[in-house]
């Protein structure tokens, strides 16, 4: 093999990337390098006592969101794809916006709704004078965080299964309808066997999710991986334990991966791109029509019309108290470090991306590989590795500093640069694959015309690449600044002291039993995230080609 | 010779088979030369590593006073070979307007000089008016002019041309073929073209080169190479 297979020449985009990636995967080297040295006396005790449930508890939600997102997430896309029925245009989007809601919100309104002086007790005791007992209410416990996960996550395995649908399964359904096939056996014996690898990419997004949740589970008080993880940080300061949980989270996620890539085999599915080929829906009539609408309406207004009603009344009552001057500054936190981190994410994306794709060889191939690793890795996993990496770095610095005779005034692990780091590790990968799909779209033909006139890969990229992928640059952009505002595990790990963002706002009035107060930093966060996502459903469904 | 391509060969990465093997050829100034194949059969790679959008694994290419590639790994980039390149559908810039397009490749050029290179190039095609147009505001074969405007406005030393007519109805396809001929005539550019159409080669080419499997199957003028092959061709029809 030659030299320029390996590492091709590409003057001097090659060595950029490359810094780069390294830059990003330290973090992740740091932890596996750690996770194997002797432990600490907390480490012995956790393993001993605690390590049993966190697994239990981890595995038993993850699975089952898993099994209950696949049951409404492809129930509903095969409804929306293949039935006729009213209200199915505007459900077609609607069923998607569930996911503008991060789950730990969903958990506080739930909760707040379901409590004693909450909406649905209030109204069962004077309108029909009913008083239950509290435990039919409680829902902080594993089947309800099991119930927020799905209701909240489902959207990944009904966009993903939906667009396939419309994509590739068209023609085989319909020969199993012109074959005779009845639509409960053409479901099962069709629909669900063709489309099982895009099930199982959209179900595996969900567990990731769950895997990376913090505010649920440590807000219903379930003892999981991240609120391990969180515990032996804060309260006992104890890194190597917490390295040593984050490894095993991390062995969860690897496994996770394994499973899924077995399950679905070689093929790639992405819920942006979609070559819209629609199934031709049939009418539903009588009860079947009825049951459609209620299933489908249920569905949206418990994952979407129900909390966002509950969030902006609670944040309508409290506004003159909540909206002040630290309030504002709450949003400019949250804006600046998604606006400063998603174009830090999309900069690199575009380098990368570009390096990928002006080279074919080994170190371009692996370095498109390692930049998307980040967003299967947990936040609380990403959040232990750069904590451990930054003081090691601090204390290099320190040793150096002293070596020189000048004392260290540069502390980088309680600086927000900590943070914003971490959010490009773990957003990346969005930003990225909307750059390289920004890519494929276009090609290489206006890039290799534009060098036989004469221009360098560098000039072309900014006379020609650039301007072409505007659109990838944009999307990506929105992406990743929307996933970051509604972060939660990395930002409260990461930020410095004092350091308050919308999301961190939100958790903390929400622990502080004054869910009410911070229902406005909530449905600020769901709206920006809402309208994000109508634009893009409105984009992708316009798309001409 | 002016250009001198001797013993070229290139593999893409995972085909074991060579894409391109022991290809030769040698121009005079000013000639225009077909190579005519069959799909698959390598020609687009051939303009390809002449390019230098691909690197070959073997083999040298002169063109000029300037190695393109030779002993050692030597690889002049592609920019910097002087080439004038249309492709296949054409690439014209879809963000830029037609001006724009013909002058991008006039950057080092002073500004008096690329406004007249351009309306000279504009003149040579015939679309003086159309210079403020955007590439979707064009027909096909206006499409392909301009490309063609934008390959020449550099005056490169050699021109390539990819299968320029098959994207043309066929009635289109005649006419700007004799435009093409005429325009290269009148510019004295060396061409090389890639075609699969037989006609194409007779009617624009000096001498044509018929490849097949990645090599050469034969080089002659257009009257030896194509009389041949239509003899070879009818055998079994009579037979
Ligand atoms: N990027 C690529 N990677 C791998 N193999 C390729 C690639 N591009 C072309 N090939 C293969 O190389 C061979 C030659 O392709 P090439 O495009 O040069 O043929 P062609 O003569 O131009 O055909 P056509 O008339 O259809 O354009 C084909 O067998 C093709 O499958
Ligand atoms: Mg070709």
């Amino acid at each position: 093999m030659k030299w320029r297979h390996v590492f091709p020449k590409t003057t001097g985009w090659g060595t950029v990337s490359v810094f780069l990636v390294t830059l990003l995967i330290l973090p992740t080297i740091f932890l596996m390098v750690r996770v194997f040295q002797p432990a600490s006396e907390n480490w012995k005790h956790i393993r001993e006592f605690m390590l049993k449930d966190y697994m239990v508890d981890t595995l038993t939600i993850a699975f089952w969101t898993g099994v209950f997102s696949v049951a409404v997430g492809t129930t509903l896309a095969w409804l929306v794809s293949a039935y006729q029925f009213p209200f199915r245009k505007t459900l077609k989007w609607a069923l998607l916006m569930p996911l503008a809601i991060p789950p730990y919100i969903g958990a506080y309104t739930y909760h707040g709704m379901l409590s004693y002086t909450g909406v649905i007790q209030r109204t069962l005791r004077d309108t029909f004078q009913l008083d239950l007992h509290q435990k039919y209410f409680d829902i902080m416990h594993i089947p309800g965080a099991v119930f927020i996960f799905t209701i909240f996550l489902y959207p990944y395995v009904y966009a993903i299964t939906r667009a396939f649908f419309a994509s590739q399964a068209t023609s085989l359904i319909e020969n199993a309808r012109i074959l005779g096939s009845g639509s409960l056996r053409t479901f099962f014996k069709v629909v669900l066997p063709v489309s099982r690898a895009a099930i199982v990419a959209g179900v595996s997004l969900v567990v990731l999710e769950v895997l990376n949740d913090y505010g649920v589970v440590s807000y219903f008080g379930i003892q999981t991986f991240s609120t391990a993880i969180f515990q032996t940080w804060f309260s006992f300061g104890d890194l190597d334990a917490a390295i040593k949980l984050a490894g095993i989270l991390m062995g969860i996620v690897i496994l996770v991966l394994i499973i899924e890539k077995w399950l679905r085999g070689r093929r790639k599915f992405s819920y942006s791109t979609t070559k819209v080929k629609p199934l031709k829906p049939t009418e539903l009539y009588g009860w079947k029509k009825a049951v459609a609408v209620g299933y489908a309406g249920i569905i949206f207004i418990l994952g979407f019309l129900l909390p966002v009603i509950q969030l902006s009344y609670w944040a309508v009552l409290t506004f003159d108290q909540i909206f002040t001057k630290a309030f504002v500054s709450y949003i400019w936190n949250s804006t600046f470090t998604a606006g400063v981190s998603a174009v830090m994410v999309v900069v690199v994306a575009i380098l990368v991306a570009n390096y990928t794709r002006m080279a074919r060889g080994i170190v371009p191939a692996v370095t498109a590989r390692l930049t998307v690793l980040g967003y299967s890795i947990p936040g609380a996993v990403v959040a232990v590795g750069v904590i451990g990496f930054f003081i090691f770095l601090d204390e290099q610095i320190k040793k150096i500093l002293a070596a020189a005779g000048a004392s260290p005034a540069l502390m980088l692990s309680t600086s927000i640069f900590m943070l914003l780091f971490a959010y490009v590790i773990r957003f990346m990968a969005i930003g990225y694959n909307s750059i390289e799909s920004g890519f494929e779209k276009v090609g290489m033909k206006f890039t290799e015309a534009s060098r036989t006139l004469g221009m360098s890969w560098t000039e072309t990229f900014f006379r020609v690449d650039l301007k072409m992928i505007r659109p990838a640059i944009f999307s990506g952009f929105i992406l990743v600044f929307v996933d970051i505002l509604k972060e939660l595990p990395l930002t409260l790990i990461l930020r410095p002291f004092n350091f308050e963002t919308l999301s961190t706002m939100a958790y903390r009035y929400a622990n502080d039993e004054m869910i009410q107060e911070s229902a406005l930093a909530s449905i600020f966060i769901v709206m920006v995230s809402g309208i994000a996502m109508y634009i893009f459903h409105i984009l992708i469904e316009k798309e001409p080609n | 010779m002016y250009v001198n391509i001797s013993d070229l060969c290139f593999d893409y990465p995972g085909t074991k088979q060579k894409t391109v093997a022991d290809f030769f050829l040698h121009m005079q100034e000013g000639e225009v030369i077909s190579i005519l194949g069959e799909s698959g059969s390598g020609k687009s790679t051939i303009l390809r590593l002449i390019a230098g959008l691909e690197q070959p694994c073997k083999g040298t290419i002169k063109v000029g006073e300037k190695v393109f590639c030779g002993a050692g790994g030597a690889f002049l980039p592609v920019e910097k070979r002087g080439l004038g390149m249309v492709f296949q559908d054409y690439a014209l810039f879809p963000h830029m307007t037609v001006e724009a397009n013909i002058t991008f490749g006039l950057k080092r050029w002073k500004r008096s000089e690329r406004k007249a290179r351009l309306e000279e190039m504009l003149g040579l095609i015939s679309m003086e008016e159309y210079k403020r147009r955007y590439p979707y505001e064009l027909s096909g074969g206006q499409q392909q002019r301009i490309a063609l405007a934008r390959a020449l406005a550099p005056k490169p030393s050699l021109l390539l041309l990819d299968e320029p007519f098959s994207n043309l109805d066929a009635h289109l396809q005649q006419r700007i073929r004799d435009e093409l001929r005429e325009t290269i005539k009148k510019t004295g550019t060396t061409t090389i073209f890639v075609t699969h159409d037989q006609e194409d080669a007779r009617v624009l080419a000096d001498r044509i080169v018929m490849v097949k499997g990645g090599t050469i199957q034969q080089v002659g003028k257009a009257c030896e190479v194509l009389k041949e092959t239509v003899t070879k061709q009818r055998v079994p029809v009579e037979a």
